[in-house]
């Protein structure tokens, strides 16, 4: 019984996530990086999804996790003898060294989760919109520092040269990895106790929850993945600036979940892969692109669309696409219905 | 002579629980109806359905006749309902007499507010005493009443009062009933929702006893003494 | 040079004006929060919607009078709008869907910006040259005054002037603060939801508007990114001070203003490169001792919904 479930609610997001792989590997060069960048936002999206969907509590503080894992698999993985020319005021322990793909992505999940453990256990106590801004005091604090701090990266300049390890099947298993794993989590007893906390803080509370230690632990697991992905992210563009992980990516990888449906792994993935779609199809459009006519956009009508789906979703369905719910048939039959009836 | 309130087959839903199934009541003008029962029984969830606060699943609600579905608390209000609710809603960091004067929002026409005001600050004398107080270091009984007095300047045709005497001292509870029976002298029809079952049987026209969202009983004043039909009543599932 | 000594006269002036705009923008935040519990972030691309306007006025050679009236107009007009297609829908939804909703709607504003300031102008700013003589300098007493930084700071004072007595003596303005606290009770009173959202949003759209004439004056290049880092700061002030009540908010939003203000006058820029830091280990401190905000009285509910 527990393992059906596990594997309907499973199944059908790693499938998905799957075809976008095996579809993906049969386009060009250039259309492969779309998807590739799909995959890496569905990573980075569900890894947010485990302590924000789980909480309920919003954090801008997430991709902070994700830049410092890519910073670490980045800094890493740069050839040695490439590292002085290009980062020259390395600390010497960074420069002299040089790891291979899989120790740079285990050690950015490292990274991830042991700054974000440190961080979580302050911020935890707090709540509501005190615990969003000290979230997004985070993400400045480690912009500032990645920005300026030569000794440990390339500052305001930009980490190049960084081994393109992520194609599409790292894209794709590293997603799934991220996916079994935020999956996993939410069907222990810590999981189920966070959503308690999620849906009743008060009442969860009174049956003995921690909502303190059980945010902190899905913090950090969210902090371990985000770092994760941010390596995935890191391998796959080959360079990496401050500015690439901060602001923008926060709200973007925010809306996706939101789109998607914030309080579910479907959602996480569907909201990722839906909007990073329709980005894509609109990136090609303004260059021209053929659906039965020759569509072609001016440059910019691409971000004025993404937003323009974002607001839509969120004004007319604001529990997401996938209602917040985990895959079922149920859902599926439901929504027909209502496609019927509509 | 038709109701000025009909309450015909309502019901109401939370989700998949029904909180109140096939409730029929009627007001007439001029009259105090009481609503008894025990807690969780649906007493709340009815006043809240008659102002608009939660959508009912069937049945209808109608005020002179006219239906009052889906319209908004605020209208319901500016059409002549005033609820005083459970555990009063004052506005602590306002003034007693801001607090007061809030309850103008429901008028439907402004001309004679300032005596309305007058006469019922005569009926809770403390509304005038303490009008300059943050209404928030009143007392519990103190705050209800200035929570009854804030509806009455509404001049409501009908007045929904919600446990008016929950966690009042025995000697404010009798304060409290004394402005309703004021309140009866001035005209002014009540629907009374209490836990203080035999003093509301004796005190209402017609009172109706409600468990797990049903109407079990309607009782008389002379029904008063019958405690063992009450209590079966409230205990039955 | 210490950096004590660097702090004088003039950089405290400069700093004021900044406070009075952040103060401004923090009411604007705290009015709408008020009554609807959503901040809105959206309210930097009013303030921007603003600049372009007064930008694009300045471009077709209207009067600095003109070109100010029009701003004035196309804010309110869209928080107006805002207010209908977004809040309105949105309006019994958890707090966290309708900030990432309000995020969604500045991503648009932004990119529609961007889309338009590209195509017409073909780069990726404008600048705005009505106001700009806002910027020159009076003496007074040894200290160069811009002329912003006086009207700034006078529109402020009238601006919490009207709007106390507002809030304080009419009758809408006594309903307002009562749906702040209460908005469930107080619409069971009969007062009109719609009617004080509106307002606020009405009122915020006003002082929107004039942020935006500020702004303008003091940074007269506009692009779409305008007024989107003042935003983010504003709203790190606004809860650091407590956004539960409206004075509160604002004196935190004077204060992120001031500071920052101070602190871009007194530092060397090679000095202050890790300034942001040290500033949001601050506010983590802040919010962790006192969660309601620095000058709200104890600890708040409200500010646990979100
Ligand atoms: N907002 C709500 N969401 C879900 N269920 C609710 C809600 N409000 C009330 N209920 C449920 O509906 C039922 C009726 O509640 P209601 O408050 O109407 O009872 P009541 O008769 O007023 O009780 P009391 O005397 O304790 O005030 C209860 O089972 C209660 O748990
Ligand atoms: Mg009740």
């Amino acid at each position: 019984m527990r393992w059906t479930r596990s594997l309907s609610e499973l199944a059908p997001p790693a499938l998905l996530v799957v075809v976008v792989g095996v579809v993906g590997s049969g386009t060009s060069p250039a259309r492969q990086i779309d998807f590739q960048t799909a995959l890496v936002s569905v990573a980075i999206v569900v890894a947010l999804y485990v302590f924000v969907g789980n909480s309920g509590v919003l954090s801008f503080g997430q991709i902070s996790f994700a830049a410092v894992g890519g910073y670490a698999a980045g800094v890493m993985t740069v050839p040695v003898e490439l590292k002085v020319g290009t980062l020259p005021a390395l600390a010497p322990l960074l420069r002299d060294h040089t790891i291979g793909n899989l120790p740079s992505l285990l050690l950015a999940a490292a990274f991830g989760a042991v700054y974000a453990a440190l961080v979580a256990l302050p911020l935890m106590r707090l709540s509501g919109l005190a615990a969003g801004i000290a979230t997004f005091a985070v993400l400045e604090i480690t912009h500032n520092i990645l920005h300026e701090w030569t000794k440990i990266g390339p500052g305001a300049g930009v980490l190049s040269l960084v081994p393109e390890t992520t194609g599409m099947l790292q894209a794709t298993l590293g997603a799934l990895v991220v996916m079994a794993i935020a999956y996993g989590y939410q069907r222990t007893r810590f999981g189920r106790q966070l959503r308690a906390t999620r849906e009743d803080p008060a009442a969860a509370q009174a049956v003995g929850i921690s909502v303190h230690r059980q945010r902190l632990i899905a913090f950090t697991l969210s902090g371990g993945l985000s770092g994760f992905a941010g390596a995935l992210y890191v391998h796959q563009i080959g360079s990496l600036t401050a500015d690439q992980l901060y602001l923008e990516l926060t709200f973007l990888s925010l809306a996706m979940l939101v789109v998607g449906g914030a309080t579910s792994l479907w959602g996480a993935v569907v909201g990722a892969l839906a909007v990073s779609g329709l980005d894509s199809f609109l990136g090609q459009a303004e260059s021209g692109v053929n659906i039965g006519f020759t569509l072609n956009l001016p440059t910019g009508t691409r971000l004025v669309a993404v937003g323009a789906v974002m607001a839509l979703v969120l004004v007319l369905r604001p529990t997401g696409i996938t209602g917040g719910r985990e895959f079922s048939l149920t859902w599926l039959r439901q929504l027909r219905r209502k496609e019927r009836t509509a | 002579m038709t109701a000025l309130l009909e309450l015909d087959e309502l019901e109401v839903r939370y989700g998949a629980v029904a909180a109140v199934r096939d409730v029929s009541i009627g007001v007439k003008e001029g009259e105090i109806v009481g609503l008894i029962g025990p807690n969780g029984a649906g007493k709340s969830t009815t006043l809240h359905a008659i102002m608009g606060l939660v959508p009912t699943k069937g049945g209808s609600i109608r005020l002179r006749g006219s239906t009052l579905a889906g319209k908004p608390p605020e209208s319901v209000a500016r059409l002549g309902i005033a609820l005083v609710p459970e555990g009063r809603r004052i506005f602590p960091q306002l003034t007693v007499d801001e607090n007061l004067r809030l309850g103008l929002a429901g008028r439907r026409s402004r001309s004679g507010a300032e005596e309305d005001i007058d006469a019922v600050q005569e009926l809770f004398p403390i509304v005038r005493e303490f009008r300059r107080r943050q209404a928030g270091v009143l007392s519990g009984g103190q705050q209800q009443q200035l929570a009854i007095a804030r509806a009455l300047v509404a001049k409501p045709d009908l007045l929904l009062l919600d446990e008016p005497s929950l966690g009042l001292a025995p000697k404010i509870v009798d304060v409290v009933f004394e402005a309703l029976a004021e309140i009866r002298r001035r005209g002014v029809t009540v629907l009374l929702v209490e836990q203080r079952a035999q003093r509301t049987v004796a005190f209402a026209d017609r009172t109706y006893l409600m468990s797990n969202g049903e109407i079990r009983l309607t009782l008389t004043p002379d029904d008063a003494g019958d405690t063992d039909r009450m209590v079966a009543a409230y205990f039955a599932s | 040079m210490t950096v004590i000594g660097a702090v004088d006269a003039q950089n405290l002036v400069d700093a004021l004006g900044l406070g009075a705009i952040y103060g401004l923008m923090a009411v604007g935040i705290g009015l709408v929060f008020g009554v609807l519990r959503l901040v809105n972030f959206a309210y930097g691309q009013l303030i921007m919607a603003g600049a372009f306007t007064l930008a694009y006025a300045s471009r077709a050679g209207w009067s600095t009078w003109q070109a100010i009236l029009a701003c004035f107009g196309v804010v309110i007009a869209l928080s107006l709008v805002m207010e209908v297609t977004v809040f309105r829908p949105l309006r019994t939804r958890s707090p966290a869907v309708m900030l990432v909703a309000t995020f969604a709607v500045s991503f648009l504003l932004q990119s529609i910006a961007l889309l338009v300031v590209l195509k017409v102008q073909g780069q990726v700013g404008i600048p705005a040259s009505t106001v700009a003589q806002l910027a020159q300098a009076v003496t007074i007493g040894g200290v160069d005054v811009r002329k912003v930084t006086i009207v700034a700071l006078v529109v402020a004072i009238v601006a919490l002037s009207g709007l106390a007595l507002l809030l304080g003596k009419t009758t809408v303005g006594l309903q307002m603060r009562a749906a702040a606290t209460d908005f469930t009770t107080a619409r069971l009173l009969g007062v009109s939801a719609n009617r004080v959202i509106t307002l606020a949003v009405l009122l915020a759209g006003v002082i929107a508007a004039a942020v935006a004439v500020l702004l303008t004056a003091s940074q007269s290049y506009v692009t779409s990114d305008f007024a989107l880092h003042d935003m983010i700061i504003v709203l790190v002030g606004v809860v650091v001070g407590g956004i539960d009540r409206l004075w509160t908010a604002t004196l935190g939003g004077f204060a992120i203003g001031f500071t920052r203000g101070v602190i871009n006058g007194a530092l060397p820029t090679d000095k202050s490169v890790y300034l942001p830091s040290a500033l949001f280990a601050l506010v983590i401190l802040v919010l962790i001792l006192r969660p309601a905000g620095l000058f709200a009285g104890g600890r708040s509910s409200v500010v646990d919904r979100v």
